[in-house]
């Protein structure tokens, strides 16, 4: 174990490159996030659609996502289909990371929506709305609501998963530790330095989230 | 009183897989009348009603609404619906958005009312409910007489030539049950049609033109007020009526 002057030392030393990959590694999970809350909606409105062939999509890409590691899902979009088309290395680790977060998202929203008391939909319908508009506009929102904090803990999930493009050599945070961990002979330090990181990133994170809910509460108060 | 048919119902059959739960109904509403549908839990009564605003597909039968026969299937059931208000025995307000935003969502979004005049309808109405000043509270605040108040203003700021009840108090306390049938027999009383599935036999009584009683998926009695009170005709009727008075 590296004593902790050490630790600080290298800690203070390294914060430029360590930030810049903590940017990265925010960046990463954002977009890709965000990018998996349109694929997770739309697929979950696939799969509470009542047609069978859009229920059975929905259901394939769930399984396919879920039954496969991340890490080969990068690089089936990274090595597999660069061959094909030149995905840029950012967007194949935040496709891979949206198609990925975007089944768990896609079950979060399936089960928020149904659990919407069927009344709601009901009323909706009797004053003349159509399905779709009493969707959009009574149950979705709704649903939203009830989503964030699983959503909010998928976003943790999502963060810490976005390591794994360290191996399509993204400079983002446990890249740039194993690297400056090897070159420096030094590894323990790097990986405990990189541990401090993603725990302050996974902090905010849920202070963000936490408020966010309660700004959205204001109906149940 | 007005003879124009608002609602008729004829032959109605409605099963849920092998349990049949309406059997051949057959029943007319005329405008302005007040018709309560009495009966056991279990007797279809709520079912006829949701038939009546298509929430329950039908296996058999007709339904015309202002005379015309309405098939759910080439019908367009949304333009149907809005001239047929319901009202819930949960309420179902919408909890997201404030009673005012309750009240002008269909206006707005539906009949594509601008904005300013719906918001000045919805004053109007729940003036006339008594809850004018809780427009900008969100339903949680309210007690469940308010609640269904909220509901009744909803569903009327659409409009609707028929409302129907679907037991519109019996998930309120006893104490918030009059001001919720008040607010109903004002609207009886400015000739709203009017179909109310009710366990409130003084509000049947006193507000109702007829009496429907229903038992095993079958009308089994239609009469005026009186009469089905003081002298029922069925034998069920008066078994029905012994064990509620009971109560």
């Amino acid at each position: 174990m590296p004593s902790f002057s050490h630790f600080l030392h290298t800690f203070i030393n390294s914060k430029d490159l360590f930030i810049d990959a903590a940017l990265l590694t925010l960046k990463l999970t954002v977009v890709s996030i965000l990018i998996g809350i349109l694929f997770g909606l739309f697929f979950a409105l696939l799969k509470i659609s009542r047609i069978k062939v859009l229920e059975y999509i929905s259901n394939a890409y769930v399984f396919l996502v879920r039954g496969t590691p991340l890490i080969v899902q990068i690089f089936i979009l990274y090595f597999g289909f660069s061959g094909i088309f030149l995905i840029p290395d950012f967007w194949a680790a935040a496709l891979a990371l949206a198609f990925h977060n975007g089944a768990y998202i896609a079950e979060i929203f399936r089960g928020t929506i149904q659990s919407i008391d069927k009344g709601q939909m009901e009323a909706a319908r009797s004053l003349g709305m159509t399905r779709i508009l009493a969707m959009r506009r009574i149950i979705l929102p709704q649903a939203f609501k009830r989503a964030l904090p699983p959503l909010g803990n998928q976003f943790i999930i999502g963060l810490k998963d976005s390591s794994l493009a360290a191996f399509i050599s993204m400079n983002e945070l446990f890249n740039v530790s194993t690297t400056l961990g090897s070159n420096n002979f030094d590894e323990m330090t790097y990986l405990l330095i990189v541990a401090v990181y993603y725990l302050v990133l996974v902090a905010v994170l849920t202070m963000l989230v936490s408020l966010f809910e309660k700004r959205l509460a204001v109906s149940d108060r | 009183m007005n003879e124009r048919e608002m609602i008729k119902i004829e032959n109605l059959q409605k099963s849920y897989g092998s349990l049949h739960v309406l059997k051949d109904i057959n029943m007319s509403v005329y405008e302005s009348e007040v018709v309560c549908l009495v009966g056991a839990s279990g007797s279809g009564k709520s079912t006829l009603l949701r038939c009546l605003n298509f929430l329950e597909k039908r296996q058999g039968g007709r339904i015309s609404i202002r005379g015309e026969e309405i098939n759910p299937d080439t019908h367009n059931i949304n333009n149907v619906r809005q001239s047929v208000g319901m009202v819930f025995q949960h309420f179902n307000l919408f909890p997201h958005k404030t009673v005012l935003e309750n009240v002008i969502e269909a206006p707005t979004m539906v009949k594509k009312i601008p904005k300013d005049q719906a918001i000045a309808e919805a004053k109007e109405l729940l003036q006339k409910v008594g809850l004018e000043d809780k427009a900008n509270v969100y339903p949680s605040k309210l007690s469940g007489g308010q609640k269904q108040r909220v509901a009744i203003a909803r569903s009327l700021a659409m409009r609707p030539d028929i409302m129907l009840f679907d037991e519109p108090t019996s998930a309120l306390d006893p104490q918030l049950v009059g001001e919720v049938l008040t607010a109903m027999k004002e609207l009886a009383d400015e000739g709203m049609t009017m179909v109310v599935v009710t366990h409130e036999m003084g509000f049947a009584r006193e507000v109702a033109d007829w009496i429907v009683f229903m038992d095993d998926g079958k009308i089994i009695e239609r009469n005026r007020p009186n009469e089905f009170f003081d002298h029922p005709k069925e034998q069920r009727t008066k078994e029905f009526l012994q064990a509620t008075m009971l109560k």
